[in-house]
């Protein structure tokens, strides 16, 4: 497959504050983001918030209401599906069952009336691709899941497009193969430069393929950035608490410390966190903790600022998971267990705390 | 099908009665008649092959089985090239279910009325001074009336007309078993509206055509009023023969025409059968 230079080409997709409504539901509300080309972006959040509309309006199948898509410096406007620079791998996948899998892989080439030739070396090509060379002349319903899943992403990538979309591709695998086919995607997506717009509702599928995530909530997109920095720096609540595990706890601000935290109340204990920038003596916030950089400790150890009392243990192997409550909070607090490290019972006093740099402030 | 239980034999029970004591019974007693010798206006009582090898010999039935043939041919064709953009608008253009529902109940009006009452409409509408003729003439697109009653054309129309809510039933309801994700598929790989028609929906929509096929060519073979009134004689089908033999008292005749048409349904239903079966393979 001829690839273009990954970043020769600028930003692939601009999406300008594009608005879907259906009847008086707003489904996307407002949204913008822009995608590099080659880049992998993942639109994740729960269902109903908005991502796979983008996605559709971006593919051509759905017209916005307002705002304009972009694409490699284009406006889309009302173009159908079949006349925009995209591939799409649908959720359910939408394999033709009446065609095998090299007809399936071959259909987007033959609508643009490439010669027999070139349509039979490109799907070969495509088909080795996802390392199914030989299953040409299967037919669909011949298919495990896996490698269904492999068709629609050689049907798809084998037209060139210049972003693939992806609506939940992997949803319908189970864990293993999920994992397994993550890798491939990644992997695929590298060694072909595409730009990938990767619709997910599993934060650690995003998180461990995507070079950028817009996290989506109620037809708002929350937050874009790279996964590191979603996670480490939530911009809102929603975010915090979706992505990852967080202890999202109310606090007011008493004042910055010398070193750049943040020291805030929370009841009658003194805690810090890292600064965002805009945080002023008096000023309610959340504070994001996430369970393991929580520190249990015996009561009057170190002085770790909370006192609190164990409502419940799980161990699981690696860690211990406690659930606490913390002056009329209740943390979760998850320990990295090696041979002989205490274990503290349900109904103990502990002294609970973390390290101010290991939780931030998130807007209440 | 595997019945487990005395309850789902209970379940059965009516029907079984029912299409034992009203259908296979008197159609074994009425077949019986197919191997007695009908002679001089009488049934003896003999056992003989005659009537089969006289049938089978005969032009005249040939005659006979091939109109038949014909006349549930077209109007099939007819039915499935009228009825598959009727459920196609159906499915596609109708996005309230209630337009849907009145739709529906409208596509099925035909059905409720007397098929003798139908058949004297179509004789008003189809006459030489019928509707149809006058419109046609007042327009100018024909000079003499056409005639339309009493002949192939009439019983065709009128055919083609009732028949039509059993060829649209069955594709409408596969094209909403169709995963809409499929035409979108096709769309986003560069397939415009006709080809994504011909490529995707029409293929996979292929069993819904057959099924409202052959419903609709064994029941336009077996129609019996519609021939007999509009046909005016002209249209000699296999249910008047049977018609005319039972009448007559040949009943051994009526009984080896009826095997006829009884044969030429199971082979429609059995031929189409086979071909449904192999369909998801047809590229």
């Amino acid at each position: 497959m001829a690839i273009g230079a990954p970043g020769a080409r600028g930003a692939d997709l601009d999406v300008q504050a594009i608005t879907k409504r259906f009847g008086a539901v707003v489904a996307v509300d407002a949204v913008s983001f822009t995608v590099r080309a080659g880049e992998f972006f993942s639109l994740l959040g729960p269902s109903g918030c908005g991502k796979t509309t983008t996605l559709r309006a971006i593919g051509g199948f759905e017209t916005v209401d307002a705002g304009e898509i972009l694409i490699g410096g284009r406006p889309m406007g009302r173009l159908p599906p079949n006349r925009r620079e995209t591939n799409m791998v649908f959720q359910r996948l939408a394999l033709f069952p009446h065609y095998s899998v090299f007809d399936n892989v071959a259909f987007g080439l033959r609508m643009r009336r490439l010669p027999a030739a070139e349509v039979g070396r490109r799907v070969a090509e495509a088909l080795g691709r996802v390392e199914l060379g030989d299953l040409g002349a299967r037919r669909i319903n011949e298919l495990s899941g896996g490698q269904q899943q492999r068709v629609a992403l050689a049907r798809a990538l084998v037209n060139e497009p210049r972003i693939l979309l992806l609506d939940e591709p992997l949803s319908a695998l189970d864990l293993k193969l999920r994992l397994q086919m993550q890798e491939e995607l990644k992997g695929l997506q590298r060694s072909l430069g595409t730009t990938f717009i990767y619709v997910t509702h599993d934060q650690g599928e995003a998180l461990a393929m995507s070079d950028r995530i817009g996290v989506m909530a109620d037809g708002r997109l929350e937050q874009v950035g790279a996964p590191l920095e979603i996670y480490e720096r939530p911009a809102t609540r929603f975010v915090a608490g979706f992505i990852g595990d967080a202890n999202l706890v109310e606090a007011v601000v008493e004042g910055i410390d010398g070193d750049g935290l943040v020291a805030a109340r929370v009841g009658d204990a003194r805690v810090r966190a890292r600064r965002r920038g805009d945080e002023r003596a008096g000023a309610r916030l959340t504070l994001c903790v996430r369970p393991e950089r929580v520190r249990v400790g015996r009561p009057g150890g170190r002085a770790d600022g909370l006192v609190g009392r164990v409502e419940d243990r799980a161990f699981s192997g690696s860690l211990v998971k406690y659930r606490l409550a913390v002056s009329g909070l209740r943390l979760h607090a998850a320990v990295p267990y090696a041979h002989g490290t205490p274990l503290f019972e349900v109904g103990d006093a502990v002294s609970v705390g973390w390290d101010g740099d290991q939780a931030v402030t998130v807007p209440a | 099908m595997r019945v487990r239980g005395w309850f789902a034999v209970l379940l059965l029970a009516p029907v079984l009665l029912l299409t034992a004591s009203l259908y296979v019974v008197p159609l074994g007693v009425y077949l019986v008649n197919g191997f007695y010798r009908f002679k001089d206006g009488r049934i003896l009582r003999e056992w003989t092959l005659d009537t089969y090898a006289a049938f089978l010999t005969d032009a005249f039935s040939y005659k006979i089985v091939s109109t038949s043939l014909l006349l549930a041919a077209i109007v099939t064709a007819l039915a499935l090239l009228v009825g598959y953009p009727l459920a196609y608008a159906l499915h596609t253009r109708v996005r309230s279910a209630r337009a849907r529902a009145v739709l529906a109940v409208l596509l099925f009006c035909p059905l409720m009325i007397s098929v003798v009452v139908r058949t004297y409409g179509w004789l008003i509408l189809l006459a030489n001074k019928g509707l149809v003729n006058t419109t046609l003439l007042r327009l100018g697109v024909i000079e003499q009336p056409i005639r339309l009653l009493f002949n192939m054309q009439g019983v065709v129309i009128s055919l083609t007309h009732i028949l039509l809510p059993f060829a649209i039933f069955p594709i409408y309801s596969v094209l909403g078993k169709l995963d809409p994700s499929l035409k979108e598929a096709a769309h986003d790989l560069g397939a415009g509206a006709w080809a994504t028609f011909w490529k995707v929906t029409l293929p996979l929509t292929l069993p819904g055509v057959a099924s409202g096929g052959v419903i609709c060519f064994t029941l336009a073979l077996s129609a019996f009023v519609t021939p007999q009134l509009l046909g005016g004689g002209r249209v000699q089908v296999l249910p008047l023969t049977v018609y005319n033999s039972t009448v007559e008292i040949n009943w051994p005749e009526g009984a080896v025409t009826s095997v006829a048409l009884l044969a030429l349904s199971i082979l429609a239903v059995w031929a189409v059968n086979r071909v449904v079966r192999r369909l998801p393979t047809v590229a």
